[in-house]
């Protein structure tokens, strides 16, 4: 006798068993009643699981390895990707916005006055070749770092000092040097650079912002250190590094960028009184972000195009 | 630059307690980034001082059978019973009694360590057992040329001492990067890097007592700088020229040289070298009887008048002015040039390199030393105008301190020994001492820091500044050598960064509280992201701004409307490009090669073209573009641009076919108009998108349909983004009916569609009409047919059969009007 027979069975005897109903005194056919529906449900909810377990007992198992049913058509979704560089850079964005920052956007061409004069660079000073600029045959410049916005941010946020406030500002953008490429260099790629003046900024608050960012960046405290660096529009001058991050293995440091106390003669060629106020600055790739984030070997894989790189993002 | 750590030991006390890894980290730290640490201690392990005990040719080959004495090591490597070695050698200069450099089995020939790290063994030579090497100065390291093997003075080592303690080897070179010292020209040499050293372990650098050279004139010499611009102090000593026949022995001095990558040629110019490694300070020794010889051929060739005096004249090339240097070239200088002349004639291109027509050589008897120093901003143009690259240049090229020149000369004299014939220091324009004003409390501000007036005057004086106090406010007097002193915040980079950056306490901003503001088009670009790659699943690429006039010209562009890069790495990489559609198209085959069917690219950036114009501020006018190509026609491509525009952005454009001929088909040469259409702003084209040209398609080698779409995103980055808020929802039934329309072959679907929709509108009803399909039964067909998916409701009642039929009545007789009849 199956399962289900057995308490087909046992729900008839209960069944039988009503007609007692009839022998019992009234204030006691409730309490009876009661029971015996109770008993009554059980074998029925019995009866109905085993018939579940029944039916499925008699659908065959499907190959679960397979993609698709036999004779069906193969369920392909559209995907799309954004390239890694962007994600990274809304991301260092979005941390800057969050810090207090305004965000601007970097020139991809400008003029010797931007990238240079505004900066400090004396004419004709050796530091100028560092940059390994490219030129148009007007003489503009694809600019070889985001610092050629920071005349122009000083100049555009000069009255939100002047109204008592401080310049917070940081411009990502596409950057151009004339070096050969390899799996290390590019001649092109992206930066991000900031800028803060206020009344009492100090070297102290400008590592304390750029290790809150890269603790934000990271997800974790990190140690930073310094190394000292010259650059003829910040002065003092420094690179920053930083401890590699766990999520990177952990081991050692990392240059991550250039920084410094912005050079007197920088602020004074934007109208701003170096006597009243006072300035950090810093610069850093965002490509070396993404290299080594995702442990990537090759930096000439960002502007393959290649469909094989970027649907791994 | 290499420098040795065991030459900056010579200067500096480094505390037993601080490690050398420590010592290394706080140089880095507080001095100049490091790029590698080499360890030469393993480079010369198993190198040995050896006693060359016998000698003998081998028959019949160049080859010498040695018997070595090792002394203590020997009987490491002898057969048993033995008491030398047997090492077979190849060099003429091998003899019995010399003391040699030997390699011995087991370890690697220090030339090639760190690289292919050749290890020696034990081998046969022409049947002879050799073991291990007796080795030239090449393969030690020290020589770049394979000549002898090494010898060594008798005086300074004895068989079985190690190489390595005899010459100064157990020493750890640090490689440190050019570009963080630039403004330093003090620290490219070891005293220098010394002072700065001390500074960093808070201790006082003793200043060096300079010997100075009393001016003679036994010997007549004139000097003249004609322009102190170019050349701020010419300083030289004349005198007879020492024993200068190359050393015998393998020197200290060689491999002192090697430290810094330098070869040893012979004493004279080792000295110089050694001098400047020292301090930074190049020299140059001219053959002086040849220098007075040139000088009176050319006032005898320009008929200048006779002259007794020999004159150093120190000027600027003229046009088309040459020299031939001691490397034997001709070159042709530029104006920039500075030229060390005797009576006129080039004997020297200025701190890059002397003429062959005053080299030293055997034939020497009497030599001019210069010290000088010269305009870094000509040197650097010598430097890359000519490629020259040399130890000297790069100390030039970072302003060498006028004040060193005729110190360093006075010591190069001292120690050869010699007593000049003439010392002449034409120096015009002394500088004035640099004094900087600057308080505690500056100091203290600008780096977040509490450093007490002790400790600031203490750090500065460490490094022979001169500091006097009054009160709070410091007069800061720099060292003369040091040129980049000249404003308060270089003084407290000099406190900051001795004492270390890494010391200052972090802190914060504080910051009012406001809200941020990111600019637009960022906004935009990060907006665009999202419905590009995450919804619409197209592919997000970056191609290069610069671009091939080759690629201009196959996608249809001019390429004089593009900016030029005239000094560009390749023809590939020459335009910055005006739109970002032929990057893309670019991009196409090489990936459907690698396999993949049905994708969809795009691009965000700034493009610009000679047409956009300057801004006020006269730098040319950046758009920022999107670029799309999707494999597929225009309707594929059609649908993802409205989904784009009106789900995505919420914003509405208009577009119209694009006109062959029009101004909008040149600007999008590479769309085929009749399969194209612009987008327009109020009446103005802001973009297109369509089908590629057959022409263009074929010379992007591409065999499917392709679509493209160029859009100026800085004309949308402010439109108002219109969400519908007035969702028309019913509670009564909607009515569901599929219409087809036959219409005529030339029929315009969107008049067709449009007019459905006015209608059912008209009738206050809440509708869609979906767009099902378009048939056509051949091409040639002279009808079509439109057909339709029609849903409405009334927002008041539930619609009878007699309303339904009194509309769909209406919809017959208004596209009659069109032509059109239902099927």
């Amino acid at each position: 006798m199956s399962e289900i027979e057995k308490l087909k069975l046992e729900l008839k005897n209960l069944n039988a068993e009503y007609v007692k109903i009839k022998t019992l005194p009234p204030e006691e056919r409730g309490t009876f009643g009661r029971e015996m529906n109770a008993k009554k449900q059980k074998i029925l909810n019995a009866i109905a699981k085993a018939e579940e377990n029944a039916e499925s007992e008699n659908i065959s198992p499907i190959d679960i390895s397979a993609p698709c049913a036999p004779n069906e058509p193969i369920f392909r979704p559209a995907l799309g990707s954004r390239h890694p560089l962007m994600t990274e850079l809304d991301r260092v964005i979005s941390i800057y916005s969050d810090m207090g920052f305004n965000v601007m956007e970097s020139n991809q061409l400008d003029d010797e006055f931007h990238m240079f004069d505004s900066l400090n660079f004396p004419k004709e000073h050796p530091a100028r070749d560092g940059y390994d600029t490219f030129r148009t045959s007007e003489n503009f410049i694809p600019p070889a770092h985001t610092s050629t916005m920071q005349h122009r941010a000083l100049k555009k946020c000069k009255k939100d000092l002047e109204n008592g406030g401080q310049i917070a500002v940081v411009i990502p953008g596409r950057v151009f040097r004339n070096e050969d490429a390899d799996a290390t260099h590019e001649h092109t790629f992206y930066q991000c650079e900031g800028v803060f003046v206020s009344k009492d900024a100090t070297m102290g608050q400008m590592f304390g912002v750029l290790k809150q960012f890269f603790e934000n960046y990271y997800g974790q405290k990190l140690n930073i250190k310094t190394q000292p660096g010259y650059f003829p529009f910040t002065e003092p001058s420094a690179e920053l590094l930083i401890e590699r991050p766990s999520s990177l293995g952990g081991e050692g440091w990392l240059e991550m960028l250039g920084c410094g106390m912005i050079h007197p003669n920088v602020l004074k060629m934007a109208g701003i009184d170096p006597d009243k106020y006072h300035g950090f600055a810093w610069g850093g790739g965002i490509d070396r972000l993404v290299m080594l984030k995702y442990q990537l070997g090759d930096i000439r894989y960002f502007e393959s195009g290649k469909l094989d790189f970027l649907e791994e993002f | 630059m290499l420098i040795s750590l065991n030459s900056i030991k010579k200067y500096v006390q480094i505390p037993a307690e601080l490690s050398t890894e420590k010592l290394i980290e706080l140089i880095g730290s507080r001095l100049v980034e490091i790029e590698e640490v080499i360890e030469l201690a393993p480079k010369y392990k198993g190198v040995y001082i050896v006693k060359v005990v016998s000698a003998e040719k081998i028959p019949d080959t160049h080859l010498s059978l040695c018997q070595i004495d090792a002394g203590t090591h020997t009987a490491e490597f002898a057969e048993a019973g033995a008491e030398t070695v047997q090492v077979v050698c190849g060099a003429p200069n091998v003899h019995a009694g010399m003391l040699a450099v030997w390699i011995t089995p087991g370890s690697i020939v220090p030339s090639t360590y760190g690289n292919e790290n050749f290890r020696l063994g034990k081998r046969k030579l022409q049947g002879y057992e050799s073991n291990g090497m007796l080795a030239g100065a090449d393969e030690l390291g020290f020589d770049n040329e394979h000549k002898t093997i090494a010898e060594i003075d008798p005086k300074i080592a004895q068989p079985g001492d190690s190489l390595a303690d005899v010459f100064d080897l157990n020493d750890t070179i640090i490689d440190v990067e050019n570009k963080s010292l630039t403004h330093r020209p003090d620290c490219f040499g070891l005293i220098g890097f010394a002072r700065e050293v001390a500074g960093i372990l808070g201790q006082p650098f003793p200043e060096i007592e300079w010997p100075a050279l009393k001016l003679a004139d036994d010997l007549a010499m004139k000097v003249t700088i004609t322009d102190s611009a170019i050349c701020p102090r010419y300083s030289c000593a004349i005198f007879d020229l020492p024993d200068n026949q190359p050393e015998k022995y393998l020197t200290p001095t060689a491999v002192f040289l090697s430290k810094a990558g330098m070869r040893s040629i012979d004493p004279m110019v080792d000295l110089t070298n050694v001098m400047m490694l020292e301090t930074g300070q190049p020299l140059h020794a001219f053959d002086y009887d040849k220098l007075v010889a040139v000088g009176q051929s050319g006032q005898n060739s320009q008929q200048n008048g006779a002259k007794d005096t020999p004159e150093i004249i120190v000027r600027l090339a003229q046009p088309g002015e040459t020299i031939q240097l001691l490397d034997g070239k001709t070159i042709e200088c530029i104006p920039e040039d500075i030229l060390i002349t005797s009576n006129s004639i080039p004997v020297a291109l200025a701190g890059a390199m002397g003429g062959k027509n005053t080299e030293i050589d055997a034939s020497t008897k009497r030599v001019v030393l210069e010290s000088a120093t010269f305009s870094l901003y000509n040197l650097r143009k010598t430097q890359m105008a000519h490629g020259i690259f040399s130890e000297a240049i790069t100390r030039f090229t970072k302003g060498q301190p006028a004040a060193m020149t005729f110190p360093v000369l006075s010591e190069t004299v001292a120690r050869l020994g010699v007593s000049p014939l003439a010392v002449v220091d034409a120096y015009p324009d002394k500088p004035r001492k640099t004094v900087v004003k600057i308080t505690t409390l500056e100091i203290n501000q600008l780096l977040g820091t509490t450093y007490d007036q002790g400790t600031i005057i203490k750090t500065l004086e460490n490094v022979n500044f001169t500091v006097s106090a009054t009160g709070d406010t410091l007069e800061v007097t720099a060292p003369a050598w040091r040129t980049d002193i000249h404003i308060k915040e270089d003084i407290i980079e000099e406190v900051g960064r001795l004492l270390g950056y890494d010391n200052i306490p972090l802190a914060l901003p504080e910051k009012p509280f406001a809200g941020t503001e990111v600019a637009p088009m960022l906004r935009l670009k990060s907006e665009l992201r999202s419905i590009l790659s995450d919804r619409l699943a197209m592919h997000e690429v970056l191609t290069y701004s610069f671009v091939s006039k080759a690629l201009l010209e196959k996608s249809g562009q001019d390429p004089a409307d593009h900016y030029e890069i005239v000094n560009s790495i390749s023809p590939e990489l020459q335009n910055f490009r005006s739109q970002i559609v032929p990057s893309l198209l670019d991009k196409i085959r090489e990936n459907i090669k690698s396999g993949h069917r049905d994708f969809s690219l795009y691009e965000l950036n700034q493009v610009s073209s000679k047409a956009n114009g300057l801004s006020a501020e006269e730098t040319p006018v950046l758009n920022n573009h999107l670029g799309i190509v999707c494999l597929g026609d225009f309707y594929k491509l059609k649908t993802y641009i409205l989904t784009m525009l009106r789900r995505g952005l919420k914003v509405e454009l208009e577009y119209s076919q694009l006109v062959a001929g029009s101004k909008a088909a040149e600007t999008y040469p590479y769309l085929e108009p009749a399969h194209s259409a612009v987008l327009l702003l109020n009446g103005e084209t802001i973009g297109a998108f369509g089908e590629i040209k057959a022409a263009v398609a074929r010379r992007f080698k591409l065999e499917t349909i392709v679509s493209a779409c160029e859009l100026d995103l800085d004309k949308i980055v402010d439109l108002p983004r219109r969400i519908d808020t007035d969702l028309k929802l019913s509670r009564f039934p909607s009515v569901e009916r599929d219409l087809t329309l036959k219409v005529s072959a030339d029929a315009q679907f969107g008049r067709v569609h449009t007019l459905l929709d006015q209608v059912l509108a008209s009738e206050n009803l809440i509708f869609e009409t979906l767009p099902v399909s378009i048939y056509q039964s051949s091409p040639d067909s002279p009808t079509k047919n439109f057909s339709f998916h029609l849903k409405f409701s009334s927002p008041d009642k539930t619609l009878d059969q007699s309303d339904i039929t009194k509309i769909m009545d209406k919809i017959t007789v208004e596209v009659a009007a069109l032509g059109a009849e239902i099927v």
